[in-house]
């Protein structure tokens, strides 16, 4: 790709991001979050978002190093603290009904050889003041997650190539997982959300009381809600815009009962928990709760990511996607989860969403948990899917029908 | 320079910034931005990450940066809808207000692109400065009276350094502008922090010189300028270091080589021409002149720029008055580079020089609790601007008017015409 066409190619993407991941308004503000390395991307979102009628594109900046210093040099008491101003940002958009974008591009290493204590008073302080005050606002704003290949990123993922190489050939990877490189990418996508909303469609008039799955290493029973809502590619927010939240997307999802799993699961790709890699792990459950659990790597950090609070130890989400996906066929591991959830199906510890279960929207902690729902401050995904792997629905009378086998969608529409 | 030199370089610069500068404290809180570009531009990073690790060792509680991308201003007016550019974000305003209301620290780091909102229309370009100056205000009210201790320094960042130097190519333009910010701060020296503590003190044996003599008005007379500018009862000349109302002795410019205070908002007469042009607003006014009666701009002409001049003296009231007097002698080390920088910092210490709007509170005696109304009462001028403009040069000769009306040589030939120990 020469410079002409990578930034052909970048402008496509940023036009997919505003007008297929976003669905902007006239007359909307934006707000974008990213890296400082996301820069040329985020230009070009400004152009599209302002063409497109904008009242005004402000921009987040995140710049890792700076995180990275003050995690390797400030006293630890300081750690927790958190700027009352980045919340009240979310705040101004927010209220407003605004549209919020966020650029997924992290350094997957960015805290190796930090201790895990330090990381976790930080994590922790952002959860308490940041995730969970932000909760009241879910779902005002119509928001999408998107990613750069950004040099910190493009390295861990192609480690025996130059950085310039590197970011090269993910960019390559995600124009090609986003279908920028498509005649018409926008025209592609509005054909691609259509099939994930007939397969959520089949899936909410099957009513499954529970979701069975069966591969090497797994043999896991996941009961669902009465009122489980499936979900795919589109969403509707409180200011009445459809957007689609993550681009890429291949997967459908709901949430599961958080009492109700049963049996082993066994990760099939490494889970990058804000720079912290946890690698070959399984995980045992016992009516709802992670009793067991057994990593190869970053078994320590997983243990106090699954502390946080009383119910990150159980789950929050339930998500199919067919092993045959773009993402899997690349054959690459992203690490980073907005990919790499796309290529397998996977579950979630922690915090479900309410827009799960039937009414949930409006629903207060205590009516979404007495249904089922489960209530963090942590929402991570990890992936359990692959070639080998058959899933069933277990119907209300303990009938079974094939959802996925080998890997695949079972069922045709 | 070296790669490897250049870093080493960066990180005595951070020091000099964090321990001179600041004087940050053990425990406070230090906030990075700079308004203009609504946050610190992006290719700043290099030294900003020098600076935190040097806010850290020093004990700060939290480093925090507020971004801005020069690139997203102009590419906002060239597209956005026509009626939206009043529309500003409250959160960057908030962040740095948060620190300045909390006894935490400030830096602004100039050296963004001087031109970048030039050829652009000049009416959204004065509606999105209004919207900007309006909401800064609350922080510059806090900055005028040294609510803390603060400091400007600069980044030798891209487009400025091929402004400077525009027959060079962008990198041996930067390396040129970094050689000339690494001198004039110092960070050459073998031993920056003590070249410093001597500078300070040359500069703090002028400005108690001219605290003594208690000047009732300044005449200056230069080709092109003949001007007299009163000075309040309780003006107070200020250098290098200040105290800040949270106890913390800083240097809020680095580099620094001015003697200034705040003149009478009603007393300025004549005619005063520029001596380098100014870089306002991404807009570059040249050979201006600017006529006063009774300390009010009643004319101003440019041979170029004239109409951005026009809208800054527009802006309010306060911007038809002047707020700060500050004394440069033509020897200085940065007019000895023959060169302008299209940056006030920089040029502001090659030059005698007066600013347009507001004046700092602390350029009069107990002017820091003032309200508004009292501070004018006192001669002290309020606006939402502040824009200095250099009006010195080897030709200028500067007076001294007692309250008897006697006369005292304060410069002469654009040099120092007193000497002191």
């Amino acid at each position: 790709m020469n410079e002409k066409e990578f930034n052909a190619m970048l402008e496509k993407y940023a036009d997919v991001t505003v007008k297929v991941g976003l669905n902007l308004r006239k007359d909307q503000r934006l707000l974008v979050r990213g890296l400082i390395e996301d820069a040329p991307f985020i230009r070009k979102v400004a152009e599209s978002a302002y063409k497109a009628g904008a009242r005004l594109v402000d921009v987040a900046w995140a710049d890792e190093k700076v995180g990275r210093i003050r995690l390797e040099h400030a006293e630890e008491e300081t750690l927790s603290d958190v700027p009352n101003w980045m919340l009240a940002r979310y705040e101004e958009f927010a209220k407003r009904g605004d549209a919020q974008l966020a650029i997924h591009s992290s350094d997957p290493a960015l805290f190796d050889g930090i201790p895990a204590a330090r990381i976790a008073i930080n994590r922790k302080a952002m959860y308490e003041k940041m995730v969970e005050p932000l909760r009241k606002y879910e779902n005002m704003m119509n928001w999408c997650v998107v990613a750069t290949a950004a040099p910190a990123w493009a390295s861990k993922v192609f480690p025996n190539l130059s950085v310039e190489a590197a970011q090269e050939k993910l960019w390559e990877a995600i124009f090609h997982a986003c279908r920028i490189d498509t005649p018409d990418p926008v025209a592609a996508w509005r054909e691609h959300t259509q099939k994930l909303i007939g397969y959520k469609d089949y899936l909410n008039k099957k009513r499954y009381s529970a979701l069975h799955y069966k591969a090497p290493g797994t043999d896991l029973t996941v009961g669902l809600p009465e009122k489980h809502l499936w979900s795919g590619a589109e969403e509707t927010f409180k200011n009445g815009i459809t957007a689609t939240v993550n681009i890429p997307t291949e997967e459908v999802f709901t949430l599961p009962h958080k009492d109700k799993a049963e049996g082993v699961v066994t990760a099939t790709r490494p889970l990058n928990m804000q720079g912290v890699l946890v690698d070959g792990f399984s995980v045992t459950f016992e009516n709802g709760r992670a009793v067991k659990f057994s990593a190869k790597k970053g078994e320590e950090d997983l243990r106090n990511h699954l502390a946080t609070d009383e119910n990150a130890v159980r789950l929050g989400e339930v998500a199919l996607v067919p092993n045959s996906s773009p993402i899997s066929q690349s054959g690459i591991l992203f690490y980073n989860t907005l990919f790499d959830e796309n290529a397998s199906c996977h579950i979630a510890f922690g915090n479900a969403y309410k827009t799960s279960l039937d009414g949930g929207d409006n629903m207060s902690d205590e009516d979404f948990t007495a249904q089922g729902g489960n209530k963090s401050l942590i929402h991570t995904d990890f992936m359990i899917g692959s070639a080998e792997m058959d899933i069933d629905g277990i119907r209300a009378d303990g009938g079974r029908e094939a959802i996925l086998r080998g890997g695949e969608w079972a069922f045709t529409l | 320079m070296s790669e490897k030199k250049h870093q080493e370089m960066l990180r005595k610069y951070a020091e000099v910034v964090v321990k001179v500068g600041l004087n940050l404290r053990a425990g406070q809180r230090l906030v990075i931005t700079y308004g203009a570009t609504r946050g610190v531009p992006l290719q700043f990073a290099p030294l900003v990450h020098e600076i935190a690790k040097a806010a850290y060792t020093a004990g700060a509680k939290y480093v925090d940066v507020v971004w801005g991308d020069e690139d997203l201003l102009p590419l906002r007016i060239s597209y956005a809808p026509k009626d939206s550019f009043s529309e500003y974000s409250q959160w960057q305003i908030d962040a740095v207000l948060d620190k300045v209301q909390n006894g935490d620290a400030l830096l602004s780091i100039v050296g963004s692109n001087p031109d970048l909102l030039g050829g652009l229309d000049p009416e959204i370009v004065s509606v999105m400065q209004r919207a900007h100056l309006e909401r800064w205000g609350a922080i510059s009210q806090h900055v005028m009276k040294n609510a803390v201790n603060w400091c400007l320094v600069a980044y030798a960042g891209e487009a400025w350094a091929r402004k400077i130097f525009p027959k060079l190519d962008a990198e041996k333009a930067q390396a040129k502008l970094w050689k000339a910010i690494f001198e004039t701060v110092r960070v050459d020296q073998p031993d920056p922090l003590q070249a410093w503590e001597q500078h300070i003190a040359n500069l703090r044996a002028r400005a108690d010189y001219m605290q003594t003599k208690q000047f009732d008005a300044l005449h200056y007379s230069a080709p092109g300028t003949d001007f007299t500018l009163g000075l309040p009862v309780g003006h107070k000349w200020i250098s290098a270091q200040s105290l800040a109302q949270n106890g913390v002795t800083f240097t809020a410019n680095l580099p620094t080589e001015e003697v200034f205070t705040l003149p009478d908002r009603n007393r300025a007469e004549g005619v005063v021409s520029s001596s380098f042009p100014l870089s306002y607003g991404g807009t570059l006014i040249e050979d201006f002149q600017v006529t006063f009666e009774n300390g009010r701009i009643v004319k101003v002409s440019a041979k170029k720029g004239e109409a951005a001049l026009q809208k800054l003296v527009e802006t309010d009231e306060g911007s038809h008055r002047l707020g700060e007097v500050a004394l440069v002698p033509a020897s200085s080390p940065i007019a000895q580079r023959k060169h302008l920088f299209y940056n006030t910092l920089f040029d502001e210490n090659a030059s005698c020089h007066i600013a347009i709007g507001r004046a700092y509170r602390f350029t009069l005696e107990g002017g820091e609790p003032m309200t508004d109304e009292q501070f004018m009462a006192h001669g002290g001028n309020t606006s939402l601007n502040h824009v200095d403009f250099m009006i010195g040069s080897p030709k200028m000769d500067i007076d001294g008017i007692r309250k008897d009306g006697a006369r005292e040589p304060v410069m002469r030939g654009g040099e120092w015409a007193f000497k002191v120990k």
